[in-house]
């Protein structure tokens, strides 16, 4: 693809350096006697600080309006992200650490800092890949299985490294798996702060599911109304639920736009939007404007006949969380074969809309949300909640091939790779399955992993490397 | 009329291996061990294929010359290098076009193929992580028995019983081989159970790309008798014996492929 122009390297210095930007308005705001103790207590922070990295690794081989997508979508992570950790810093009196299943809008509605403990598991190996390790060892050496989920060893890890921040309360849920709830036992013990688990219906595609679900968050409210100076506020609720439904227009949007061949926008612009955004930071205005420009920039593609991908020539559907710790996955994928990451089974969802006609309607539609998100109602309930989003998402996307993270520590998606081998065989559809871990280098290296795509690339799909 | 010849180099992690094919098919063949530098050894391999042609006597002759293996990307000589995946494809395909899943059981790899109708690859699985069931294991056993790889091979074919070896790791099955020759246990008992071991974990291999008969075994190891037995029995099915040395597969595919690019 040759080299970047000007103007891509002047889009790429820019966002790096509203980033270093942020990093030092946090700095000076802390004071530097208070920064250099907390970068003690929480070395993550070094790793956090290397965030240009991870705009380097995504940019390389993008141009235009597809490197400013991700350099404008990771500039808001790192924003909210140093949201997020003045938590830390300045609303301790307020934190709650939060397990990643639990909605942060409610935390928000009741004046409440939130904090996922699986945050740092999910967004630092991204920028640092080996940097769970120390704290996956950490896990393991207190005699957590080594099969477990990587994943929740780090939050164990970090947790009895004394590296979570003391919290008010802690709230979790039985979602989404065995490893998840397991970790907030650790972080239980090492707390010490009240905890509550909130308890999500296994069959949840009825009402009745919903309006227990809703109870739950009722019970979850008033439990943090006792333990928590927060205070539910209503309107407030009302608000960040407008917003994230403002926010789910826009990204309804993206997606008409991506469903052409060749798509205007694809890979980490869409789906790390995504999780970011709506798992994180949902119902913020500044989480809306990020999908707004995104539509924008896909739209001008769209317009000037521009594609992300010069020469797209296979649409990949990737399933499961994606390669943390090889994050620039496609950007590589790209430039050797043309493979165009389309969507992923982290973003895709059917119900993003919440009613926000009554307090009951909202509750209802922040449960809807949890219980059919991706980790829920794939890991739960029969394959068909499975295959049904797989089938449907290469239908309506026009997808060519499906890559499956194959998470090594994901049993409840592993139990199913041979099923999806027989299904997508019927169907006709090429499968890659990446054997990896999640967020541990040592099980499959970087060479490992992309090794894997060109075997599947060479001797599957017949394709020639471009690069 | 001149006679075109095509060249096919496999440079594999024990062995290099050369076909040389014309329009009447395979004309010369070598296998020969791997030395430390792949593009030595693909020229020592090739060299002795040629050796048996009439009128040819250089690399340089071949019309079309196509690398494979581990070592391919290393042969600079060779026009194009095709992943070894494909190249045993399509040197089963050469062979017999009624095989649709192979088995191919490298010095330190174990694949599963299956085939498409035009002898491309139409899905692959594969171990290369783990020597158990590789070509490596078999020699490290054959080691702990006190004989050379063959007589191994022919050992399990005389058992009576089976005893069952774990073969999740060879270094534990090692440990369990050498307690249980330490046992007093019948040897050809012990080699059958590895046989069985390694068969079964081929087997979850090739579940992995469906299995549709013919079926049929290729590499170093599909050499070994007492395995084809397992094979078959694990799998309720026939392993289709091949026209050609199974371990010269890969190269003869290369060939194959270096004719049609020639």
């Amino acid at each position: 693809m040759g080299k970047p122009s000007l103007k891509d390297t002047a889009i790429t210095s820019g966002y790096k350096m509203l980033n270093l930007m942020e990093m030092a308005k946090m700095s000076i705001k802390h004071g530097p006697f208070d920064m250099i103790r907390d970068i003690r207590r929480y070395p993550w922070l070094l790793d956090f600080a290397k965030v240009n990295r991870l705009v380097t690794k995504l940019s390389i081989g993008r141009r235009g309006n597809y490197r400013r997508a991700v350099g404008m979508m990771l500039n808001g992570v790192v924003k909210e992200m140093i949201n997020y950790i003045e938590g830390i810093f300045h609303r301790q009196d307020k934190l709650v650490l939060h397990e990643d299943m639990v909605p942060p809008e409610i935390l928000r509605a009741m004046g409440l800092s939130p904090w996922m403990p699986e945050l740092l598991g999910i967004i630092l190996p991204m920028i640092v890949p080996d940097s769970m390790e120390e704290y996956i060892d950490a896990a393991e050496n207190e005699g957590v299985p080594p099969d477990l989920c990587s994943l929740p060893k780090a939050v164990i890890g970090i947790t009895v490294k004394d590296r979570l921040p003391q919290a008010k309360a802690v709230i979790t849920s039985n979602l989404p798996c065995d490893g998840g709830m397991s970790s907030y036992i650790y972080v239980e013990k090492k707390i010490k702060a009240p905890i509550f688990r909130l308890d999500i219906p296994h069959n949840f595609k009825d009402e009745r599911a919903e309006i227990y679900f809703a109870g739950e968050l009722k019970r979850m409210i008033s439990w943090l109304e006792d333990h928590t100076p927060g205070r539910i506020d209503w309107d407030r609720l009302k608000e960040i639920c407008e917003e994230r439904n403002r926010m789910s227009e826009y990204e309804l949007q993206l997606w008409e736009m991506i469903s052409a061949r060749p798509a205007p926008l694809a890979a980490e612009a869409v789906y790390i939007s995504h999780l970011w955004y709506f798992n994180v930071c949902s119902g913020l205005k500044s989480s809306t404007q990020v999908f707004r420009r995104l539509v924008k920039l896909a739209e001008d593609n769209l317009k000037n006949g521009i594609a992300a991908v010069p020469d797209e020539k296979y649409r990949a559907l990737l399933w499961n969380p994606p390669t943390m710790h090889v994050i620039d996955l496609f950007a590589v994928a790209e430039e050797r074969y043309g493979v165009t990451c389309i969507m992923d089974s982290m973003s895709f969802n059917r119900l993003p809309f919440i009613d926000t006609s009554s307090r009951e309607s909202m509750l209802q539609g922040i449960g809807r949300n949890i219980m059919n998100g991706p980790m829920a109602r794939h890991t739960r309930g029969p394959m068909e909640n499975y295959f049904d989003d797989i089938f449907h998402i290469i239908k309506r996307f026009d997808i060519d091939m499906l890559w499956m993270a194959g998470h090594i520590g994901c049993k409840n998606t592993q139990a199913l790779n041979n099923i999806m081998r027989e299904k997508c065989r019927t169907a006709g559809v090429p499968v890659l399955i990446i054997d990896y871990d999640l967020s541990d280098t040592r099980i499959t290296s970087r060479q490992g992993i992309l090794s894997q795509v060109d075997h599947f690339m060479e001797n599957v799909m017949k394709a020639k490397r471009i690069i | 009329m001149t006679i075109e010849y095509y060249g096919g180099c496999d440079i594999g992690s024990t062995t290099g291996k050369a076909v040389i094919i014309s329009d009447s098919g395979i004309v010369g063949s070598s296998i020969v061990p791997r030395e430390i530098d792949p593009e030595k050894t693909a020229v020592l391999a090739l060299e002795q294929a040629l050796k048996t042609i009439p009128g040819i006597s250089s690399i340089k002759d071949l019309s079309f010359l196509i690398g494979t293996g581990y070592g391919r990307s290393e042969i600079s000589f060779a026009g194009e290098n095709i992943s070894e995946i494909s190249c045993h494809a399509m040197g089963v395909y050469f062979c017999d076009r009624s095989i649709k899943t192979i088995v191919d059981i490298g010095g330190q790899d174990v694949k599963g193929i299956s085939i498409n109708d035009d002898g491309t690859v139409k899905e692959f699985a594969m171990n290369d992580k783990c020597a158990a069931g590789t070509g490596r294991f078999f020699e490290a056993m054959a080691r702990i028995f006190r004989m050379d790889i063959s007589a191994f091979s022919d050992l399990s074919l005389n058992a009576k019983n089976l005893i069952p070896v774990t073969a999740q790791c060879s270094v534990f099955a090692e440990t369990e081989v050498i307690s249980l020759l330490a046992g007093k246990n019948p040897p050809e008992n012990i080699a059958a159970g590895v046989q069985s071991a390694v068969a079964k974990r081929c087997f979850m291999l090739l579940k992995r790309v469906g299995i549709i008969p013919k079926v049929t075994m290729t590499g170093g190891c599909a050499k070994n008798r007492g395995l084809i037995k397992a094979m078959e029995k694990t799998l309720n099915e026939k392993i289709e014996p091949l026209s050609v040395d199974p371990q010269i597969i890969g190269a003869l595919g290369a060939a194959v492929y270096a004719k049609m690019r020639g």
